[in-house]
């Protein structure tokens, strides 16, 4: 008797246990004919794009009791790094923040998971001639969070500046003049975060390679084999890094400075003008310099082509797409589409410009509010008025790319010239 | 074999065999596994991952032609080092001025030197970054100290002093976990060898040297076993002190070459094959190193048992 409780009981735990083990999370989306789709979004609990995040998913699920979004949140290297992970495993999202240049592309573009969404995308929320085209037929294989994503902006305290006696700098001379008053307010002229390779070549040198080349597409073309990183253009757009260092525009103590601090020391006054991407402007939160920063293009550098004059770098703006495993079964694939639109509805969007995260809107007959803050109409007015040019990292990336990154913070801190940086990038990029 | 010892054959490895099955699973077939992904051009994200093909020995050979290589190897000798020579004599000694009451407080002392382990490997390296940042606090030091208020601690900038500071904040954050070893060890020895000792009249130094650390000898090997391991093993600190670019290739480890080049080098088509020779270049290191050790340890206790 005894034997046969024990085998009974041994009986009933497995009869538990394993089939629980066995189904996982579907038996229950089936049970409750839910369709699950499986998300990776971007951004962090303390940042506004992961609060908004969580927030959409959440009132997207209760709108929609039949569709299950099972996301995962990632921000910064994280996200890089699970991305290719997920990516190898065969752990495919169904939806995904992701790219298509080849920063934010590549790893779906190598897996062969980019799924085309023209087909998908309703012409009467989306304005079709905001939306770039990002493969070689046309095919849109993501929503951009907004128009374009520009990476190069010079933030200025206006304030600050006037209080020192100046005015808006146009040309490189101009800002090397506020250098003494500057330094003898113990302030720096402008603050870059020089300790993140990437923020040297997107913020900085994106712009700098259009300015000494005078043409906008340099970087495509270099990588195209019709220019090298070691043509007189690229070196002298290099050179302008020691150049500013050594007439103390830039501060060398600059690469030991990260993004964090870099935006809290222009939000403190301690700089006169910060350089980061436009995305930074959310970041700005202290009414005193928010309320009256102007956002430009870098002035009228030395050895300027007038062809790139005034231009800013910009890329194509990241944002949600679907994988081609997410969109193999048409219900996932609908529900996915439902919840990209839902993310990208009137209300959220207005919100996210509100929060400075995009530059305008991709969305048709948008109703842009009259009260947005001054930094949201900052960088409007510079995209509408700067010509763009191409972000280095979104064409060159792996070996050549964090050789340009690195290469760059050891000639501002005095450890590499101009041409050395040059030579090593052109040498891995034809490798 | 009787009944009896096939009943406990079977006790045995229904102990046993849960584990070391989980052990196959977990830790042996993915360290197999990549043994053989080293020896082909796996990337499972290009084309699928259907088309593989066995490439010899080209993965190591590149590694090895790889500057980047050879300057994690040396970073990564200098871990072993600052942890060999620098967190197990330091733990040791800590341990043995609290257990010869050398101090008061010795709970405090304890308390303190081992908080590190209480706190997240990124909290630490996080904070020892900002430690070490522009105007940050070791720099404000330097400035009150020289009085140049543009005076930096830039160690962290330059590829021959970025592991200084590493160095440092490696043993600020593991001393403690070496301390806590011997002192568990050292409480308890038999303090009758030591009132001995003290009776034929030697001295403090002399009791250390000639008493404590022979009894110790088997602890210290224990321990040089797993700050090598650690050390070859170790990404976390040195990623989270480190900011991406300049500062990190300085201070690349080879975990770090190998998570580079594994996760982020789309340049190179083979890029997780590579990584697979990299981490097997590690594993290789770690038994070369251990086994010296070993080998260096039993040399020891010969000598001092002749």
């Amino acid at each position: 008797m005894k034997n046969f409780t024990k085998t009974l009981l041994v009986l009933l735990l497995v009869l538990i246990i394993v089939p629980s083990i066995m189904a996982g999370g579907k038996s229950e989306s089936k049970g409750e004919e839910k369709i699950v789709v499986t998300a990776m979004g971007y951004g962090d609990n303390s940042n506004q794009e992961g609060l908004a995040w969580k927030r959409i998913v959440d009132s997207f699920e209760k709108e929609n009791p039949n569709i299950d979004i099972q996301d995962e949140l990632l921000y910064d290297e994280a996200y890089h790094q699970k991305v290719v992970a997920r990516l190898a495993s065969g752990d495919v999202p169904d939806l995904a923040y992701m790219g298509a240049d080849a920063r934010w592309g590549a790893p779906w573009m190598e897996a062969d998971q980019q799924y085309n969404l023209k087909s998908l995308i309703d012409t009467d929320h989306y304005d079709l001639a905001l939306i770039p085209e990002m493969g070689p037929n046309g095919e849109i294989y993501e929503i951009p969070l907004g128009t374009s994503n520009i990476t190069t902006v010079l933030f200025m305290n206006k304030n600050l500046v006037e209080s020192l006696g100046f005015s808006q700098p146009k040309t490189y001379e101009d800002l090397v003049a506020m250098v003494p008053a500057a330094k003898a307010a113990g302030i720096d002229v402008v603050s870059i975060d020089g300790a993140d390779g990437w923020a040297w070549g997107s913020c900085l040198m994106s712009s700098f390679i259009a300015r000494t080349s005078g043409d906008l597409m340099w970087v495509s073309k270099a990588l195209a084999g019709e220019n090298k990183f070691t043509d007189k253009a690229f070196v002298d757009a290099l050179g302008l890094i020691s150049t500013m260092v050594s007439d103390g525009v830039i501060s060398k103590k600059s690469v030991l400075v990260d993004y964090g601090t870099n935006v809290s020391n222009f939000n403190n006054e301690k700089a006169l003008f910060m350089v980061q991407g436009q995305w930074a402007a959310g970041g700005v939160e202290n009414p005193a310099v928010a309320d009256s920063m102007v956002l430009m293009a870098w002035p009228k550098m030395p050895g300027e082509k007038a062809s790139a004059a005034g231009s800013v770098a910009a890329a194509w703006s990241v944002g949600y797409g679907l994988t081609k495993s997410g969109a193999e079964d048409p219900a996932v694939r609908d529900a996915g589409i439902k919840f990209i639109n839902y993310f990208y509805s009137q209300a959220e969007v207005t919100q996210r410009l509100r929060d400075g995260a995009i530059v305008a809107p991709v969305l048709k007959n948008f109703v842009v509010p009259d009260d947005l803050p001054n930094g949201v109409k900052q960088k409007v007015v510079l995209a509408q008025t700067a010509s763009s040019s191409e972000v280095i990292d979104a064409f060159l990336t792996g070996a050549p790319n964090d050789a340009l990154n690195a290469g760059m913070q050891k000639i501002a801190s005095g450890q590499a010239t101009a041409a050395e940086v040059a030579a090593e990038v052109e040498a891995l990029a034809r490798k | 074999m009787n009944k009896r010892d096939r009943r406990q054959l079977l006790i045995f490895f229904a102990m046993v065999g849960p584990g070391l099955l989980i052990y196959l699973f977990i830790v042996a077939y993915p360290v197999i596994y990549s043994v053989w992904l080293s020896f082909t051009d796996f990337n499972p994200n290009r084309g699928g991952g259907s088309s593989w093909s066995f490439v010899g020995f080209l993965q190591y050979k590149t590694m090895l032609e790889d500057p980047n290589f050879w300057h994690a190897f040396n970073n990564n000798m200098f871990v072993v080092f600052v942890s060999v020579f620098g967190q197990i004599p330091i733990g040791f000694i800590l341990a043995y001025i609290l257990y010869r009451r050398m101090v008061k407080a010795q709970h405090f002392f304890q308390a303190m030197i081992f908080l590190p382990q209480f706190l997240s490997t990124i909290v630490i390296g996080i904070m020892w970054k900002r430690a070490f940042s522009a105007d940050g606090p070791v720099s404000r030091i330097i400035q009150l100290v020289t009085g140049d208020p543009t005076a930096q601690f830039d160690l962290m900038l330059y590829a021959d002093t970025v592991m200084i500071p590493i160095g440092f904040a490696l043993i600020w954050m593991y001393t403690g976990f070496f301390m806590i070893i011997f002192l568990a060890n050292l409480q308890k020895m038999n303090t009758n060898m030591i009132e001995a000792a003290k009776i034929d009249g030697a001295t403090e130094p002399q009791i250390f040297f000639r008493v404590i650390v022979p009894l110790l000898s088997g602890t210290i090997l224990v321990s040089t076993v797993l700050a090598i391991a650690g050390s070859l093993r170790g990404f976390d600190l040195i990623f989270a002190m480190t900011t991406q670019g300049l500062q990190r290739n300085n201070a690349m480890v080879l975990p770090i070459f190998m998570y580079q080049t594994a996760f982020q080098d789309y340049s190179n088509q083979m890029r997780f094959a590579f990584g697979s020779a990299i981490s097997n270049a590690i594993v290789f290191i770690s038994i070369l190193l251990i086994m010296l050790s070993n080998f260096i340890g039993k040399k020891l206790n010969a000598g001092e048992e002749g």
